[in-house]
C-alpha cells in the first residue's frame, strides 16, 4: 500500500478523535476571523487547513499556528462546515511531538508534555509543577508578577499546596495509556 | 399451461455492462430459469431497436410474459409496458429488474454484482408468471385549476392558464397578491423597478374574467385524485364587506391605531389596525387586524365604520368556507427568510444598525418606510460605510447547507443602490461570488467598476466594542481577507445581512395535505430534478417557484409558466388513465371491522352500511398496500402485489445463483419439509 500522504495522516488523526475531516473546508475564513490569537500566528488556521490539503508538510510543521492555539474552540463553534478546528490543532501538536519536529526554543511542546505527565502521574493538574516548565522564558518582572499571583491564589486555597491525587490512580493510568500512546513515556 | 417468458438484459452502455457480466447473465437466465424461452442482452434496450426486438419476440415467439433487466422502473417501466402493448401483450405482464440502480451502481465487486443481477432477474421471472392482466381506468379531467400562492410564480401560472381560456382559482394567504417580489425595490441585473413590472401583472390577475382570486384565504383540505380534486378553501374574514368596499382608503386614514408591520415592511415600518399591505394591493380591500383593533379590545372606536362611505365595515363578519372542484393543483407557496437572530455574533436584534436583506429591500423601496432613503435605524443619518455580509444562514451545515442562490446578486444590487443614493463606501464579504445567469457576470463587472470593495472571507463577527482608534461608535466587522491573508477589522456605520431563503415554516404540513414529499431541507420534491422539475410524484399536483428550491425571479417565472403548460397538457388531453394497481375487498371475506377505513392515507375506503362491508374507491386508491397488510381477515388483495406474487419474488431473490440449482428442485424440497 502507498504511504499515506500528510493530509491523509492528519485526516486519520481527526477521525480517531471523532472530529470531522478537513476535506469539506470551503476556505471561508470564519476560523481565522474568529481566532483571538490569529494575529500572532505565522499562518492563519484557514491557511493551515489549505496547506495540509496541499500536503505542505514541512511548512505546516514549522509554523507556530497550532502551538499558539488557545483552545478557546470559538472557531469550532462557528465553522460552517462543522470542522473541529481546535481538535485539528491538537492533532497537529500530537503529530509534531511524535515526529519530534518542532523548533527547540518552543514552549508549547514542553508545556504540553509536562501537563500530560502531571496528569498521568497524579490524575490532576498541579500548577506549581506545571508553571516552571514555561515560566523561565518570561522576563524577571513577569516572573515576579506570576509568583505574587500564585502566592495569593495559594493563600486563598485556589491552588493546593500539595499535589492532589485521585482515588484508584492505577485504573486511571491504565485507561490513559490506552488513549494516549505517549502516556507510556511517563 | 406454462408461461413463455422472455428475458431482456440491458447493457446501458457501460453503466451496467461495465460491472455486470451481462452476456453470462443472459446465457444463465436462458438455461437455468424455469419457463424462460428467450434470453437476450442488448446495448440499449430502451432504444427503438431494443423495443422492436421485444415486440418482434412477442409476436413471433408468442411470449406471454416479459422481464426487462435494466434501470429503475421509475425511468423506463412505461417504455417497456408500451412496447408490450404495441405487440398486443397486456402491459402489466411486463416486469422490470433494476440491475442498474440496485446492482451496477452500488456494487463494486464484479462477481458479486453479476450474482446479484442473476438473483434480481430470477425474482422478476418468478413473479411475472403470476401477473394478471390489468386494465387502467379512464377518468375525465376537470379543466379548472387551483393555484396556491400568489407570488410571482403563482401569478405567472394563473395568467398563462387564464389567458388560454381555463378557469383558475388563485388562493393567497396574505391580504394582497404579489408575494415577496412586491416588497422589492429594484430587480437584478437590469435594475428595473420591481413594482413597475409586477403591478401590471397583479392588476391583470385582479381583472381577469377567468381568475377567481381568493385572497386572505387558505386551502383547508383537499381530497380526490388527478383530474378530480375537491378543495375546501377557508376565506378568512376581513371584517370588510368585499362587495361594498370601493378601496377608497378613508378607513385606513381615520384608524387611530398604529402597529408595527412585521410582514410586508419586515418590521421597519408601521401600519394601521385596518390596513392593506401596500397602495397597489390587489384586491384593494383592507383587512382589520383583530388582535390590534381598538374596537375588539374595548368595544369602542368604530372610526372606520363611521367614516366608510359605503358602509362596508362588518365587525360581525365570520370566516367562510368554499368548496371548489378542480382537475389540477399548482403549489407556489414561496419561502420564509432565515431568522438572523439565530447567529448571535452578527448582532442582529442587538446592534441597531445591523439590517436584514428584506429590511434593506424595504428601505430602498420608494414606497417603503424611509421613502427610498438609505439611512441608519435613527431614520435620518446617512451611512458613510456599509458592509454586506453574504451567506447568513446559507452554506452552513448548522443551519442550511445549500446555497440560497440569489444573495450574491442581491448584494451586488444593494451595493449599487447604496453608491447611487449615498456617498458611502460599500464592502461585500463573500465566500464565493456566484453570478451564473444571463447578464449576471456583467453586473458583477459593473459593480467592480463602480468601486464596490470585495473581500473574500466569511464575516466572523460584528461588534460594537472598539479595540483600535477610529473604531469608536462604529460597527466593527471582523473578517479574514483570505485573498491577501490578512485579518481585517472594518469600522462601518451599517451592516446588511444577506439572510438565507428557507422553506415555509409549514411547508411539510402543506406537502402532507397535498400528498407530496419534501426534501431534507423542506423544499417540495420534484418528479425529476432535471427532466421533470415542476411535476411531483403525485399526479395532478405541480410545483413552481422557490417552494421547489431557492431561485431568482426569472427562474420562478419560468417554472410558473412551465407548470401552467403541464396543466394545459392535462386539460387538453381531457382524460387521464388511472393505474389499475389498486386494492380490492372480497365482500364475502370482509367482516366489516372497519380497521382499514381509518388507516387509508388517501381516504379511499368507505363503509357500505347496507352490506356491512368496506369498499375501496379505485380512483382514490394509490395501491400503497396499508389496508392489505392491516386486514385481520386477509380480505383485501392488492392488485399487482398479491401475497403469491410477493412470495414468488422473495423465492426468486433467495434462489441460489451460484450452484446453478434449478427452481423446480428447490420448490420440491420446500414442499417436502413442512409436512
Amino acid at each position: 500500500m502507498a504511504k499515506p500522504s500528510f493530509s491523509d495522516e492528519i485526516a486519520n488523526l481527526l477521525y480517531a478523535a471523532h472530529g470531522n475531516p478537513i476535506k469539506t473546508c470551503i476556505q471561508c475564513g470564519t476560523c481565522s476571523g474568529t481566532c483571538p490569537v490569529a494575529d500572532y500566528m505565522d499562518h492563519t488556521p484557514r491557511r493551515i487547513i489549505g496547506m495540509i490539503m496541499a500536503n505542505y508538510k514541512d511548512e505546516v510543521l514549522a509554523s507556530n499556528t497550532f502551538w499558539y492555539c488557545a483552545s478557546c474552540y470559538h472557531c469550532t463553534v462557528r465553522c460552517p462546515a462543522q470542522i473541529d478546528i481546535a481538535e485539528l490543532m491538537y492533532a497537529l501538536k500530537r503529530y509534531s511531538i511524535w515526529k519530534h519536529v518542532y523548533p527547540e526554543e518552543l514552549i508549547g511542546p514542553v508545556f504540553s508534555e509536562t501537563f500530560v505527565k502531571t496528569i498521568v502521574r497524579s490524575g490532576r493538574s498541579y500548577e506549581p509543577i506545571l508553571a516552571p516548565a514555561y515560566m523561565f522564558s518570561f522576563g524577571v518582572r513577569e516572573f515576579l508578577q506570576e509568583a505574587i499571583t500564585a502566592t495569593g491564589l495559594m493563600l486563598k486555597g485556589r491552588v493546593p499546596i500539595l499535589p492532589p491525587r485521585i482515588k484508584r490512580l492505577e485504573n486511571f493510568k491504565r485507561m490513559i495509556s490506552k488513549v494516549i500512546p505517549v502516556g507510556e513515556a511517563s | 399451461m406454462s408461461e413463455k417468458v422472455g428475458v431482456y438484459i440491458c447493457h446501458c452502455g457501460t453503466n451496467i455492462a461495465g460491472v455486470v457480466d451481462v452476456e453470462a447473465v443472459a446465457k444463465w437466465a436462458g438455461k437455468e430459469l424455469e419457463n424462460v424461452v428467450i434470453s437476450r442482452d442488448y446495448k440499449f434496450m430502451c432504444s427503438s431497436l431494443g423495443q422492436e426486438m421485444i415486440e418482434g419476440d412477442i409476436t413471433k415467439e408468442g411470449l406471454t410474459r416479459v422481464v426487462v433487466a435494466a434501470c429503475s422502473p421509475h425511468l423506463h417501466e412505461k417504455t417497456f409496458r408500451r412496447a408490450c402493448a404495441n405487440a398486443g401483450l397486456n402491459p402489466y405482464l411486463c416486469q422490470m429488474a433494476s440491475i442498474r440502480e440496485q446492482v451496477s451502481w452500488v456494487v463494486e465487486d464484479k462477481e458479486a454484482a453479476t450474482e446479484k443481477a442473476k438473483a434480481m432477474i430470477a425474482a422478476a421471472v418468478n413473479r411475472v408468471q403470476l401477473h394478471e392482466e390489468l386494465e387502467p381506468t379512464v377518468v375525465p379531467v376537470n379543466p379548472n385549476t387551483i393555484v396556491v400562492g400568489a407570488g410571482i410564480a403563482g401569478i405567472q401560472a394563473s395568467l398563462e392558464l387564464a389567458d388560454a381560456g381555463h378557469v383558475v382559482y388563485l388562493v393567497e394567504r396574505e391580504p394582497s397578491i404579489g408575494g415577496h417580489m412586491a416588497q422589492f425595490d429594484k430587480t437584478f441585473p437590469t435594475l428595473d423597478c420591481a413594482a413597475c413590472i409586477l403591478t401590471p401583472k397583479m392588476s391583470d390577475v385582479g381583472a381577469h374574467p377567468n381568475i377567481n382570486l381568493l385572497s386572505y384565504s387558505e386551502v383547508e383540505e383537499i381530497s380526490g385524485y388527478v383530474g378530480n380534486f375537491t378543495a375546501r378553501i377557508k376565506k378568512k374574514t376581513r371584517y370588510v364587506n368585499e362587495e361594498a368596499c370601493t378601496g377608497c382608503g378613508i378607513c385606513i386614514e381615520k384608524c387611530p391605531k398604529r402597529v408595527l408591520d412585521d410582514v410586508f415592511e419586515a418590521g421597519l415600518g408601521m401600519r394601521k389596525a385596518i390596513y392593506r399591505p401596500f397602495p397597489q394591493a390587489v384586491p384593494n380591500i383592507p383587512v382589520i387586524d383583530r388582535e390590534n383593533c381598538i374596537y375588539y379590545k374595548t368595544g369602542k372606536c368604530k372610526a372606520c365604520q363611521l367614516f366608510c362611505p359605503t358602509e362596508a365595515i362588518a365587525f360581525e363578519q365570520e370566516d367562510t368556507y368554499i368548496d371548489i372542484n378542480v382537475g389540477n393543483v399548482i403549489l407556489a407557496t414561496g419561502f420564509d427568510l432565515f431568522d438572523c437572530k439565530t447567529i448571535p455574533q452578527y448582532g442582529y436584534g442587538r446592534l441597531a444598525n445591523v439590517f436584514t436583506s428584506l429590511e434593506f429591500e424595504r428601505m430602498c423601496n420608494a414606497t417603503g418606510p424611509t421613502e427610498g432613503k438609505i439611512v441608519l435605524r435613527d431614520g435620518v443619518t446617512e451611512p458613510k460605510s456599509v458592509v454586506i455580509v453574504h451567506c447568513v444562514g446559507s452554506r452552513d451545515q448548522r443551519f442550511n447547507p445549500y446555497c440560497s442562490s440569489i444573495c450574491c446578486m442581491a448584494a451586488l444590487k444593494f451595493g449599487h443602490l447604496v453608491m447611487e443614493r449615498t456617498d458611502a463606501e460599500v464592502y461585500s464579504c463573500y465566500i464565493d461570488m456566484r453570478t451564473p445567469s444571463k447578464g449576471y457576470e456583467e453586473f458583477y463587472n459593473r459593480l467592480l467598476e463602480e468601486g464596490m470593495h470585495f473581500i473574500r472571507g466569511k464575516v466572523a463577527e460584528v461588534t460594537d466594542a472598539p479595540r483600535f482608534p477610529g473604531e469608536e461608535s462604529k460597527l466593527i466587522v471582523q473578517v479574514e481577507d483570505t485573498l491577501i491573508g490578512k485579518q481585517r477589522r472594518i469600522p462601518v456605520d451599517m451592516v446588511v445581512l444577506m439572510a438565507a431563503l428557507q422553506p415555509r415554516y409549514d411547508a411539510r404540513d402543506v406537502g402532507l395535505k397535498f400528498g407530496i414529499s419534501c426534501s431534507m431541507e423542506g423544499w417540495f420534491t420534484e418528479r425529476h430534478p432535471k427532466l421533470d422539475p415542476v411535476a411531483t410524484m403525485t399526479e395532478g399536483i405541480f410545483i413552481a417557484g422557490v417552494a421547489q428550491g431557492p431561485k431568482d425571479i426569472p427562474a420562478a417565472v419560468g417554472q410558473g409558466a412551465a407548470a401552467a403548460a403541464r396543466v394545459q397538457g392535462m386539460i387538453t388531453a381531457g382524460e387521464v388513465l388511472i393505474e389499475p394497481i389498486v386494492a380490492t375487498i372480497h365482500e364475502e371475506k370482509c367482516s366489516g371491522c372497519r380497521i382499514c377505513n381509518t388507516l387509508c392515507p388517501f381516504n379511499a375506503i368507505e363503509f357500505l352500511e347496507d352490506k356491512e362491508v368496506s369498499y375501496i374507491n379505485a380512483a382514490l386508491c394509490k395501491g400503497c398496500g396499508t389496508c392489505v397488510a392491516a386486514c385481520p381477515a386477509q380480505a383485501i388483495t392488492g392488485a399487482h402485489y398479491s401475497n403469491e406474487q410477493i412470495f414468488a419474488e422473495i423465492e426468486g431473490i433467495l434462489f441460489d445463483v451460484t450452484s446453478g440449482g434449478d427452481l423446480k428442485a428447490l420448490r420440491a424440497e420446500q414442499e417436502r419439509v413442512p409436512a
